[in-house]
């Protein structure tokens, strides 16, 4: 294979990743936002439960050592004062921790 | 040549699963089902679960019963227990480092709980019964080969099922066909029979006329 021969395979090669990389364009709707944005909570919870945003303000104002009475003798344990961030059947989740195995 | 680690417990794990997923298509033990759907029709007679599906925990028979809103059982399984028989969390329990519990302190509570979907510290996917005192339902993990605790869910004794630090350990299999599709992706209630007291005393709605 000469010279001239090279040069033709290398533009070749190099317009068809071209033509590869123009036809995908980035994912609008990532899996993991998160993960996408290149930004991912050491925890493994949801970004933005660890900074200081008004949603995690009114979680923290919660989750100190003397917080929310867990369920002891009171017959209903729904009234958790440990509140959501949203109501209703979907609630926005809260921050990852570790649970009783 | 060697096995890779683990495989043998992989291997094990979905055997347990698949074993475990076909038992709880069988009927368990008439009393068991008799105590969870009288509870579960009174919860709906009395609304008390707001039109949403829910569970019903039986700790003296170790198993789970899930039911659709309107009452119906869609399915039971065996269940892991808090080791210490108990119907309270000890206060502050849920800040405490694991291996600072007490074996005489991991009961599973008994009571109405309004569930939660949510993650661990690992990031898996769990079902928060208390968030609190950090009681959490989800699929059981062998991670401690000492607990065998899968071999105690295969187990028909309820003896030993007994074993967790008060969180609600189910087989995947189960986890990921009941729960997950229910109170995984919804807030929902789950109301954990006592074993110590009479469920009256704590359902306050067992009181309420229908």
């Amino acid at each position: 294979m000469n010279s001239t021969s090279r040069l033709l395979a290398a533009l070749a090669l190099g317009a068809a990743g071209a033509a590869f990389a123009q036809g995908n364009p980035p994912t609008t709707a990532p899996a993991n936002p998160a993960t996408a944005a290149g930004q991912q909570n050491p925890s493994g919870g949801a970004m933005g439960t660890t900074g200081v945003t008004p949603q995690n303000t009114q979680i923290g104002s919660t989750s100190g050592s003397s917080s929310a009475p867990t369920a002891q003798s009171s017959p209903d344990t729904s009234s958790s004062s440990s509140t959501m961030a949203a109501s209703g059947d979907t609630p926005a989740m809260r921050r990852a921790r570790a649970d009783r195995n | 040549m060697t096995a890779a680690p683990g495989t043998a417990s992989r291997a094990l794990a979905v055997f347990v699963s698949l074993s475990l997923l076909s038992l709880s298509a069988s009927a368990p033990s008439p009393p068991a089902v008799e105590d969870a759907q009288w509870l579960a029709r009174a919860v709906v007679a009395t609304a008390d679960n707001r039109a949403a599906p829910f569970a019903v925990v039986d700790k003296r028979n170790a198993r789970v019963f899930v039911f659709d809103a309107a009452g119906r059982l869609q399915g039971s399984s065996p269940v892991l227990l808090g080791l210490a028989h108990g119907d309270d969390s000890v206060p502050g329990i849920g800040e405490r480092e694991m291996s600072r519990i007490r074996p005489e302190e991991r009961t599973t509570p008994a009571g109405r709980f309004r569930t939660e979907p949510g993650r661990n510290a690992q990031g898996e996917d769990i079902v928060w019964i208390d968030y609190d005192a950090a009681v959490s339902m989800h699929r059981v993990r062998a991670t401690v080969k000492s607990e065998r605790r899968l071999e105690r869910l295969a187990s028909p004794s309820v003896a030993d099922n007994r074993i967790s630090y008060g969180c609600i350990n189910l087989p995947a299999a189960f986890y990921d066909a009941r729960i997950k599709p229910t109170l995984g992706t919804h807030r929902g209630v789950v109301y954990v029979l006592p074993e110590t007291m009479a469920p009256h005393k704590r359902f306050a709605f067992l009181s309420r006329p229908e």
